[in-house]
């Protein structure tokens, strides 16, 4: 951060009365500027924060006032409800596949690209551009490809003499079906890779080359640790991310085929906002979303924790 | 940053220019494969909504229409009341894009360039929101709309940008402080506020920030789902992601989803993002790298 730098430099251009002190108009101009964000902390962050810790020890249907309920929703979420630990389960499987999947092609795109070749601006646009579309449109697009009677996948597939599937009506292979669909979207990890990767000095190739390295090689020990940091700022988000996947199951799945899909944040939905044959409890869903919190809170706690011991830190000044 | 980096792609350009040899002509060969994958569902969409339909059905499919059924997109355009959803949608998505980078860009001026007691600390706060996941708030949120009777309006959606984005101001922060700060300080010495600073020397200084801003909020409020979902009711104040979602139901008599309908719809919902992303791309790309390799560090 340079941060300290600047404070440093316009110190010594600072009259000596004025350092010990803050100027008081510069004060108020200041307060002035942030006021949006702290109105926002507070309406925005703190207040709800602190009520959703009561509200998920209520009952409340929307409608009429939250009842106080006390843990009964945690009770009956850990004991009773038969939707919790599949929907657990399908978030983590979900997770632990598209996470690794996507970043690791994003990675592998981007040093496919980072070379010099006809169009090659022309080939980046065009991986990207799948990225900036709707994922309700992308949905839909998607769905209408994999139906498994008329579908073009299955189609392609067919005539290649190869197997077909139900895609995402297949319990089996409802979650890698959106992994597919995340993998088109990989142009957005992609670009920032290819970023990391051209500030990589090119030094470090050149020097291993002439040590004997190959390609591979190269791969492992000078790309991986050097784009580290890049990797790991890529590993939280989308972690983040695919723990919140809603639209998927919303749009193409609904959850099933038997809970396979039912993501956490659509259980919470489907909870709370009630789909058809159930009635909403906003209470339960609040309690279920401490649940989604607490688990994103963990896995990116254990990721910065565990972070040193791949993720190559610079320690250079510049 | 964007200097260096151009610097860096010249060096680079200089030094490995495209060889003719078999590595070379594979992976060249390779991409154009793997572009022509990515493009592919995108055709689709295109062929989809043109084709008649029994068409849509036709098993193995015609990857091209036998007719061209451009009546689809009227068609289309009338069944999920395109016309007024996409001015919902622009509304909401251009209150969004002011209000988040005017916000944004203030505060994290402010946070770089303003001396005041307490900034550290403030920067800090808005920061850790940005770990918090919003999802936990979701709900909360939802209660003091619905006391606020602002359920089944726009007022959930647009409000709430005007308050800044966390990610933004950590952005804009970075980006001021690497402008040199004897700028500031002539502009002060000819009697120049800090409004006065920020609104004539820092916005033209600061373009890529808020245009990159700008466009990333486009995007997202324009793809925004769960949000309209949750606040809006009645189908006069939808936007197009729900109008778009909810094309099957639209349908109710038929049994079978008109796809051709639907991908036009779909192509029609698409069309501004990407006409966004093309007259923008310049700027987004090149943004977009050097944000992300700045705020690394």
């Amino acid at each position: 951060m340079s941060d300290s730098s600047h404070t440093l430099s316009q110190e010594g251009t600072i009259p000596k009365r004025a350092r010990s002190k803050f100027n008081r108009s510069e004060a108020w101009w200041g307060y002035l500027f942030i006021l949006p964000s702290i109105v926002g902390l507070f309406v925005f962050v703190l207040y709800p924060l602190a009520t959703s810790v009561y509200l998920a020890l209520t009952k409340w249907d929307g409608l009429n006032e939250p009842v106080f309920v006390g843990f009964k929703n945690f009770d009956y979420m850990f004991s009773k409800d038969p939707a919790f630990w599949p929907s657990l389960k399908a978030t983590l499987i979900f997770t632990l596949l598209n996470v690794p999947v996507t970043v690791g092609a994003g990675l592998l795109l981007a040093v496919l690209l980072n070379r010099k070749m006809p169009g090659i601006r022309f080939f980046r646009t065009i991986l990207y551009l799948p990225t900036i579309l709707p994922l309700v449109a992308v949905m839909g697009l998607w769905k209408f490809m994999y139906q498994p009677q008329f579908g073009i996948i299955n189609s392609i597939l067919q005539t290649l003499h190869l197997p077909t599937s139900n895609w995402l009506s297949d319990e089996t292979m409802a979650i890698p079906s959106i992994v597919i669909i995340s993998l088109w979207g990989v142009g957005s990890t992609m670009i920032i890779f290819l970023a990391g990767l051209q500030a990589v000095p090119q030094e470090l190739y050149e020097a291993a080359r002439i040590d004997g390295a190959g390609t591979i090689r190269l791969f492992w020990n000078i790309t991986i640790p050097m784009i580290s940091p890049i990797l790991f700022l890529q590993v939280v988000p989308q972690m983040i991310v695919t723990l919140q996947a809603f639209i998927q199951p919303r749009l193409l799945t609904e959850g099933g085929p038997n809970n396979a899909t039912n993501f956490l944040m659509y259980n919470i939905y489907s909870k709370g906002f009630g789909s058809l044959g159930s009635f909403p409890d906003l209470g339960y869903a609040t309690a279920l979303m401490w649940i989604l919190f607490f688990l994103i809170m963990f896995v990116t706690f254990f990721i910065f924790r565990f972070s040193n011991f791949w993720v190559y830190s610079d320690n250079r000044v510049d | 940053m964007n200097i260096s980096l151009k610097a860096n792609q010249k060096w680079l350009g200089k030094n490995r220019q495209f060889k003719f040899n078999f590595l070379s002509i594979g992976l060249y060969i390779l991409t154009l494969l793997l572009c022509v994958t990515m493009l592919f569902p995108l055709f689709w969409v295109i062929t989809t909504a043109l084709k008649g339909n029994n068409d849509i059905y036709k098993v193995p499919p015609e990857f091209f229409p036998k007719e061209f059924h451009w009546e689809n997109f009227p068609k289309s355009w009338e069944a999920i009341n395109f016309g007024r959803l996409f001015v919902n949608t622009f509304i909401i998505t251009m209150l969004n894009v002011v209000g988040q980078v005017a916000s944004s860009m203030l505060v994290g001026y402010a946070l770089a360039r303003i001396r005041f007691p307490g900034r550290k600390i403030w920067f800090y706060l808005f920061i850790g929101s940005m770990m918090l996941p919003s999802i936990v708030t979701l709900i909360p949120m939802f209660r003091l709309y619905l006391n606020l009777n602002w359920y089944d309006s726009w007022l959930p959606l647009w409000v709430p940008a005007f308050f800044g984005n966390p990610f933004y101001i950590f952005l804009a922060r970075q980006y001021y402080l690497s402008i040199p700060y004897d700028l500031d300080e002539s502009a002060k010495l000819d009697g120049a506020n800090h409004f006065a600073i920020f609104t004539r020397i820092m916005i033209p200084l600061t373009t890529p920030v808020w245009l990159t801003m700008g466009i990333l909020t486009f995007q997202s409020t324009w793809n925004d789902y769960l949000n309209p979902l949750i606040y809006l009711r009645s189908e006069e104040t939808w936007t197009l992601a729900l109008g778009v979602a909810t094309f099957k139901s639209s349908f109710a008599g038929v049994s079978n989803t008109q796809w051709n309908l639907y991908m036009a719809a779909n192509l029609l919902y698409m069309l501004p993002p990407i006409i966004v992303f093309f007259v923008a791309q310049r700027y987004f790309m090149a943004g977009l790298g050097s944000l992300a390799t700045r705020s690394q560090k």
